[in-house]
């Protein structure tokens, strides 16, 4: 309807888009297939998605509790639990698919950014679920941003792995401090 | 330029007329500049209409710009009539509403009657409508767009002319406008039993408008509210005279089609919902104020159009004074209590709370809001974020008006209210102050207030835990949260051994454990069979009581353990179920009865069911209204008066008639599963409508056998049926109305976007 040179813009910024992170990512992969396949025609793998990555959730957070806020935006297809690689216990993220783009688009505008059991949780667009990708990436088992986290988050078990294993070298096997 | 165009008169310093001058300034001396002009155009067509609070303003800078440059007006003028002319012809009225008050805005730039004429137009379009039918929707419409065109015309081009020309229209809308619409009795919020008052004095939007304006008329078109930034300061006289003596222009011509279409959201009469309505101070604009429906208006559109923002709505929410003529509303936060001192003279509008009653006017919209019902709640969860000690006592008084209009709101809008609350408290940390209603927890069971309260209760312990929810509320909720609650695991009813078929069904629940297969299952459903055949019970009713609690039990760790679990016994969920209309109620049952401490994972596991057809969407109508005691587990009615029994009610009238939109929508149907699908619903909205009659007049054969007819508990059950009933007399009407739309032809369907289907 309005410039037909330019992309259309709204007049305010979309909370619908995909992240930073998603984006940024998505362009260090392009640049990398560059060199192999130049001129490519892209398509746009989220254009079409259902999926959302859910993160900075509880450990302590259910399924049912995933499923009663995002059914507010729409039934729910499917939910993956993320899980300890190690422990197969929820290790903080999930994906929910919907059945409908429309439902998962609308998911990033009214429940992206807002509560769920009292923790600010992120959404994402997400191209779909693969087999594997329910297991965190990070080295012990869990998500990366667990390992070295300095802070100290109850519902995400305390200060981050990483961390924790270098504050144990500082005991003895019966608990006396040894530096 | 965008920057400077996107953001008048945000700021709070309210320099209006700077900015109006600084943008225009820009704009005309670059005239030339081909890419500065068009995007000046392009973004001004957007801005109007998805930001709509800022129409004056934006007409502000094309007026002063057309004393400068006045091709630039020309051009402006003449996209704004094609986008004008396009919207009619798509039935996209909101947007043809945002376009007429742009030129409103713009009257005094053009020659001889303006835009008076484009509106008489629309109005005969109207009126043939309403004349051919009196339950078209299209010519309401129409005529509420025009009434709230009319005062824009009037604060931009005041005098003799405006307002002869206003008064000659407004004498002929009158017709239409204040007669009650045939659909205004489906779509009124409250619900009053018949010897109540209706505590909203329910009024369309378009009455309303009719006798507010001519209220204002009398008031010689003070339109108190509006804002002017055309009027140019003191120092600006030079600037002033030249606005008031502008270079003219003709309106472009608008083609209007012969025949108007619905375009593709389906139109209601709208309803005017105040929650501050019964306040001893007036914290918002009356009734009778053209200024509620202006600012409503202009913020309605906002909140809808910018759905894709949540964070700048709540801003626009928090900010809506500046937007509107000083001295409209009072300083922000000002305490609610102070309000009763102010003099007369002076307004007493709350900013937050005309926002926050907006927000609510939609949240409670009937047949359903623009967007989905999250939505409304994401954006008073942002408002409440960025200024809480602002908002918070707002929704306070909002909270208490609903909680004592519950009993008499529509049954759907006081689900809506529970689904809100909860949601609203879990991203505050459960915090409220509960303290208030606690007397009320002695209610007898059907009472609306523990109907609003269990189910309020139960949804914020589906978003957390019992424990937790059970630490924000004092001792006398304890009662509603009752100790099987806790527990995440429910007891599987045959670990008992004088349960009858215990050693069956721990036997069933073993082999499922050990996901064995089908043909280790078997003997021992034949065992069950033969002994329920000698025992005198349906067999299959008793085979798939045990079944499927044992699936329920073996998948209770989680919704994933019980819907793999599902999928691995399918084949024997489906034999036991397609026995009998029976052995499906009891499929039901057995899931609702496991689950009855969480009702949440039960609805979720029976949504499962139905896509698997395991179950139909009748045996769980069948389930909820027949009052069975050995089904629903509530006896006689009880389950009218659950909140959750309403929820998994609704949530499958949802289900059958998205399925039937979907079907409509889709090229690759054939009529004849449309048509299938179609005589399906309309079979269950009868079963429904035969029920909850019974239930509501009070005959329904529970009701004769235990009663003598006129107990207080066969009172509350006769008005839980009245409410149901009128909720779903409501939908069958709406999908009714759809399917002849539909059959009208494929070219002029109406496809909604289903927003209401959650």
């Amino acid at each position: 309807m309005a410039a037909t040179t330019r992309p259309f813009r709204n007049t305010v910024d979309r909370l619908d888009k995909p992240s930073a992170y998603y984006t940024a990512r998505n362009k260090r992969r392009n640049r990398d297939e560059e060199d192999t396949q130049p001129e490519a025609p892209q398509v746009d793998p989220l254009a079409n998605a259902t999926t959302l990555y859910v993160g900075n959730l509880s450990f302590y957070t259910t399924e049912e509790q995933v499923y009663a806020l995002f059914s507010k935006c729409g039934e729910i297809k499917r939910l993956i639990m993320g899980l300890d690689r190690f422990t197969k216990t929820p290790c903080g993220f999930c994906f929910v698919e919907y059945y409908t783009h429309q439902d998962a688009l609308d998911c990033m505008k009214y429940v992206g950014g807002t509560k769920l059991d009292e923790r600010i949780i992120r959404t994402d667009l997400d191209p779909g679920f693969e087999e594997g990708r329910q297991y965190g990436r990070g080295k012990s088992g869990g998500q990366v941003r667990d390992e070295y986290r300095e802070d100290y988050d109850e519902g995400r078990g305390g200060v981050g792995r990483a961390i924790q294993d270098e504050r144990m070298r500082d005991y003895d096997e019966e608990g006396r401090y040894v530096r | 330029m965008r920057r400077q165009l996107l953001s008048l008169a945000d700021s709070p310093l309210r320099r209006w007329a700077e900015e109006v001058q600084n943008l225009a300034e820009l704009v005309a001396e670059n005239y030339d500049d081909d890419e500065m002009r068009r995007s000046f155009i392009d973004l001004s067509m957007q801005l109007h209409v998805e930001q709509p609070l800022k129409t004056p303003f934006l007409a502000a800078v094309i007026l002063v710009a057309n004393v400068k440059k006045q091709e630039l007006a020309g051009e402006v003028l003449a996209r704004l009539a094609t986008e004008t002319e396009g919207a009619i012809q798509k039935g996209e009225w909101r947007t043809v509403k945002l376009h007429l008050k742009l030129l409103a805005c713009l009257q005094s730039l053009l020659e001889d009657e303006g835009i008076f004429p484009l509106l008489d137009e629309l109005f005969s379009r109207a009126a043939d409508l309403q004349t051919a039918s009196s339950e078209d929707t299209i010519g309401t419409e129409i005529v509420k767009i025009i009434l709230l065109t009319i005062p824009y015309i009037l604060v931009a081009s005041p005098g003799q002319l405006s307002q002869q020309k206003a008064a000659e229209l407004m004498e002929k809308t009158d017709i239409i406008a204040s007669e009650p619409h045939a659909l205004q009795a489906i779509v009124d919020p409250f619900h009053p039993e018949t010897q109540e008052q209706n505590p909203g004095k329910s009024q369309s939007l378009c009455m309303l408008l009719q006798n507010q304006l001519q209220a204002e008329a009398a008031k010689d078109w003070e339109l108190k509210c509006l804002p002017r930034p055309w009027q140019m300061p003191l120092e600006d006289i030079e600037l002033q005279e030249k606005l008031s003596t502008p270079p003219k222009h003709a309106l472009p011509t608008v083609n209007i089609p012969t025949t108007v279409i619905a375009g593709p959201r389906a139109l209601f009469p709208e309803m005017y919902l105040s929650v501050y309505a019964d306040q001893d101070a007036e914290s918002v604009p009356p009734l009778t104020s053209i200024s509620s429906s202006l600012i409503r208006d202009g913020l309605v559109d906002t909140i809808n159009i910018l759905n894709f923002n949540r964070n700048v709505v709540a801003r626009y929410l928090l900010d809506i004074d500046s937007y509107f003529a000083d001295g409209t509303f009072v300083k922000r936060a000002t305490a609610f209590d102070d309000l009763r001192n102010f003099p007369a003279d002076r307004s007493t509008w709350k900013p937050e709370d005309v926002a926050v009653d907006t927000v609510f006017s939609q949240l409670f919209a009937l047949p359903h809001p623009e967007c989905k019902l999250v939505y409304y709640h994401s954006i008073l969860t942002e408002a409440c974020k960025l200024a809480p000690a602002a908002i918070a006592p707002s929704l306070g008084r909002a909270i208490r008006y609903l909680y004592r209009n519950n009993p008499r709101m529509d049954l759907e809008l006081s689900y809506r209210f529970v689904d809100w609350f909860s949601h609203h408290l879990s991203n505050f940390g459960f915090t409220w102050k509960w303290a208030e209603w606690a007397d009320d927890t002695s209610l007898p069971a059907m009472h609306p207030s523990i109907w609003f309260l269990e189910g309020a209760l139960d949804k914020e312990i589906r978003l957390s835990f019992a424990q937790r929810i059970q630490k924000t509320v004092p001792d006398p909720y304890q009662a509603l949260i009752g100790p099987e609650k806790e527990q995440d695991v429910p007891p599987f009813k045959f670990a008992n051994p004088d349960v009858p078929f215990s050693k069956e069904g721990q036997e069933i629940g073993q082999l499922l454990r050990r996901k064995a297969a089908d043909d280790e299952i078997a003997p021992v459903i034949l065992s069950i069979q033969a002994q329920a055949n000698s025992q005198n019970l349906d067999p299959y009713v008793t085979c798939t009581d045990v079944f499927m609690t044992a699936v329920c039990w073996v998948g209770s760790k989680s919704l994933s353990h019980v819907l793999a679990c599902i999928d691995r016994t399918k084949a024997r969920l489906l034999e036991l179920s397609n026995a009998s209309e029976a052995s499906r109620m009891q499929v039901v049952t057995a899931v609702m009865s496991y689950w009855h401490a969480h009702p949440g994972v039960a609805i979720s596991i029976i949504e499962k069911l139905l896509n698997y057809s395991v179950i139909t969407p009748i045996a769980v109508i069948n389930w909820a209204l027949q009052g069975n005691e050995s089904t629903s587990g509530a006896s006689g009615g009880e389950a009218l008066a659950k909140a959750h029994v309403f929820e998994i009610v609704s949530n499958t009238v949802a289900k059958v008639t998205n399925r039937v939109r979907q079907l409509y929508a889709s090229d690759e149907a054939d009529d004849e599963a449309r048509a299938k699908e179609a005589q399906a619903m309309k079979d269950m909205f009868r079963t429904m409508n035969d029920t909850l009659t019974s239930w509501a007049n009070g005959n329904k054969d529970q009701m004769i056998e235990t009663g003598d007819g006129s107990s207080d508990r066969e009172a509350m059950i006769q008005r839980w049926g009245q409410r149901w009933l009128r909720v779903f007399q409501r939908k069958a009407a709406l999908e009714e109305a759809f399917l002849l739309e539909a059959a009208k032809g494929k070219d002029s369907m109406v496809v909604e976007n289903g927003a209401g289907g959650q």
